[in-house]
């Protein structure tokens, strides 16, 4: 009994410790900015000095501060791209599932923009909108289109943003689903053929269906992602681009925590963005449970 | 249940460690026993390497003392400093905006300097520009009087630069340094140069492309308006005269059409159109000399063109060098701010590099006389410092977000979309909201 126990006291002693790396790190680096950021959202702490207690007065005025609003609106607007990017790569990966000859240098193509460095594309993108010398107009002025100065017009710094979001995530969603095509036994296929459906029919309840996790899975990752996009506008639109309609909610933190010395405030701003996050996250999987396959 | 709070308790210890260990501040002392600072700043190439010329020599000058260097993009730097000071990770020595001298001395950010520069022999006061100095006093209540929480790295002085090439070949009299253009004249002179030289249609050549966040002040300030009132608690855009200075800001483009429309206005654009001598008027900045240097054109300065006031305006920009109040080394850092401040070698070498104008009386005299050097027109910078530059209004205040709020909204009228009049009447209630906002942060940061 005793050497049974003591074995298995040694076994979880190094349980824990080959689990202590990732809980430390969850601990450091996520709880305790968490919990800090929670404390900090309730003061008028500016990040330099004291935190003064000072309860809901941050979220009181949240509701009232307009380009709160406003960068909430941007944040859900840039979000139009999801299901766009969503449609694309699936069409994409349809294209590419099949046995054709050139697929693997598509493929290379589409991933590309994916393993470059965010800021990179940023700056080449920038380049590419300029008004006046930019590649996007130049494009335009093939058939003789007067492009816009994209960056610097609030009705078209959304929609060039949301392109180069969809354009830089194009290869990863494109892979995914490529991925999950080729998973489906080609068996269904046959058996449907036999039946005599249409392609479209077998789209509908064969490759459809079977992609579902995937396109689940993407468009959580996709929303979370989406609400915390940041690096394109900063590098873009530094000052939040004209009238500031192109800042997200994001950039408006960290406008408010680096460059207004209202760490408080942002923090506040945090709390809410995270509370949206995850029930978000929620009705998503919650609506997945309901439809989900039952086959099987 | 004991087991479950003993690890935990493990956790909270171990996280405690972690947090103590990343908490170490700067000023170590390196492994061959030299007392190590660091040194935070930004700059351009030139710039850059013009600092660390000087600091090379400050190491060879001062044995035992080893400085290390951290430079990041000008755009991140206020953004790395403000991080670097949350987590408790301060440089010893940093670059940083005069605007932020209240708060960070409120929270005791930055080291007294008074005491270690009265104490010195080497810093003569009296020589170096008053109005850089008093950027970085501050008495508690007051920014401008008290003690000295930093050196000014330099003044930069934002004069108007022209094309002295296009004006000679356009057959143009050349501006009058010593009697600045009126807004009328202005417009003249531009609408001769702005030019189709290759006739395609469209101008290829402007008479000028001023960024609003840069070059508005001038108009403003020459037209008898501001900003902010006396006591830097109202905004005051609302003036008349401050939306006639802005609604002639706008017609330059609109309805002058002597600078690149709203499809090319972007700034990046016009520095570059300046650069290749493609435009007849851009504002030049001490910074800026060394890459001037190179241009394929004769360039000069020349007061920006009055408003009503009948007087010239433009802005000084300055950064401040202070040190951490948690520097191990106090003595060493002050000495290395006071050498790339006020020291004769320190200075000759950055004047040298035309990164920047001397922050001494004596070595600037020296400086204008020498004709050597582009622009041949320097005393136009020394005057915007001894006569008629102003601070930014964002430095009076605790933070600047009413103030860049302004440009943030500005571009409808830029582009001819809505009249000054009607953009001051609704953006003024804005600001002042923020301005009222930043003022009471202020107070509560003085207790």
């Amino acid at each position: 009994m005793i050497t049974k126990s003591n074995l298995y006291r040694k076994e979880k002693i190094y349980g824990y410790l080959f689990i202590l790396p990732p809980i430390l790190g969850l601990l450091i680096f996520t709880l305790f900015p968490f919990v800090y950021s929670l404390y900090g959202s309730f003061t008028d702490w500016d990040g330099l000095g004291q935190m003064n207690f000072i309860g809901l007065d941050n979220f009181k005025d949240l509701f009232s501060d307009e380009l709160f609003y406003k960068s909430m609106y941007n944040t859900l607007f840039l979000m139009l791209g999801i299901p766009i990017g969503l449609v694309l790569a699936l069409l994409l990966a349809l294209g590419l599932n099949r046995k054709i000859p050139g697929t693997t240098t598509f493929r290379v193509i589409y991933y590309i923009p994916v393993i470059s460095s965010l800021a990179a594309v940023s700056i080449m993108w920038n380049w590419a909108y300029n008004g006046d010398y930019g590649l996007v107009n130049q494009f335009l002025e093939l058939f003789g289109i007067k492009g816009p100065n994209w960056l610097m017009d609030k009705d078209t710094v959304k929609p060039a943003l949301i392109l180069m979001t969809v354009w830089k995530g194009l290869g990863y969603t494109m892979l995914l689903y490529l991925a999950a095509l080729q998973s489906v036994s080609r068996s269904y296929y046959e058996a449907a053929e036999l039946d005599g459906a249409s392609g479209f029919q077998m789209f509908r309840n064969i490759t459809w269906p079977m992609v579902k996790p995937v396109t689940f899975f993407l468009v959580v990752t996709n929303i979370i992602g989406g609400s915390q996009i940041f690096t394109e506008m900063n590098i873009m639109t530094p000052t939040g681009g004209p009238e500031y309609s192109s800042a997200s909610i994001v950039f408006y933190i960290w406008d408010k925590a680096f460059k207004n010395l209202q760490m408080g405030y942002a923090s506040a701003m945090a709390m809410i963005l995270g509370i949206f996050i995850f029930i978000v996250t929620l009705i998503q999987f919650k609506m997945n449970e309901k439809s989900s396959f039952d086959g099987d | 249940m004991t087991k479950k709070k003993g690890f935990a308790l493990t956790m909270v210890v171990l996280l405690l460690m972690v947090a103590a260990l990343a908490g170490c501040s700067g000023g170590s002392s390196s492994s061959d026993g030299s007392k190590e600072l660091t040194f935070m700043f930004r700059g351009g190439t030139d710039e850059q390497k013009a600092y660390k010329d000087v600091i090379k020599k400050f190491e060879e000058e001062h044995p035992g003392v080893k400085v290390k260097m951290v430079v990041t993009a000008a755009d991140q730097y206020a953004t790395k400093l403000r991080a670097a000071i949350t987590g408790n990770n301060l440089p010893d020595i940093f670059y940083f905006a005069p605007g932020d001298l209240k708060a960070y001395v409120n929270s005791g950010v930055l080291k007294d300097l008074t005491p270690y520069i009265e104490k010195s022999k080497d810093i003569n006061l009296d020589n170096i520009w008053k109005y850089g100095v008093d950027l970085y006093r501050y008495d508690g209540k007051m920014a401008g009087q008290g003690n000295i929480y930093g050196m000014p790295k330099d003044l930069g002085p934002f004069a108007l630069g022209y094309n002295k090439t296009m004006f000679e070949k356009a057959g143009v009299p050349l501006p009058d340094k010593d009697k600045p253009y009126t807004w009328d004249e202005f417009i003249k002179v531009n609408q001769e140069l702005t030019k189709d030289t290759n006739g395609d249609g469209k101008p290829d050549q402007y008479g000028t492309g001023f960024n609003v966040q840069w070059a508005l002040q001038a108009f403003v300030w020459s037209n008898g308006a501001d900003w902010l009132d006396e006591s830097k608690t109202k905004v005051t855009i609302d003036d008349p005269k401050f939306a006639e200075a802005l609604q002639f800001f706008a017609d330059m483009q609109n309805k002058y059409k002597i600078t690149p429309g709203i499809e090319q206005s972007q700034t990046l654009d016009t520095y570059q159109r300046w650069m290749k001598g493609e435009m007849a008027f851009f504002p030049v900045g001490p910074w800026d000399m060394s890459t001037f240097e190179k241009l394929p054109f004769e360039y000069d300065l020349l007061p920006f063109p009055t408003g009503s006031t009948g007087k010239p305006a433009t802005w000084i920009g300055s950064l401040g060098i202070g040190v951490s109040s948690k520097t191990k080394y106090p003595d060493e850092a002050v000495e290395l701010v006071n050498y790339l401040t006020t020291s004769k070698e320190g200075m000759k070498q950055l004047v040298d590099a035309k990164v920047q104008i001397p922050n001494l009386l004596d070595m600037a005299d020296e400086w204008v006389k020498d004709t050597k050097t582009k622009p041949n027109n320097k005393q136009e910078f020394i005057d915007i410092v001894k006569d008629y530059g102003r601070a930014l209004p964002g430095n009076y205040t605790y933070n600047a977000e009413w103030y860049d709020i302004f440009f943030t909204d500005i571009q409808p009228v830029l582009d001819g979309k809505i009249t000054a009049a009607d953009y001051v009447k609704q953006e003024q209630p804005k600001m002042q909201k923020l301005l009222d906002k930043a003022v009471e942060q202020e107070k509560k940061s003085q207790k």
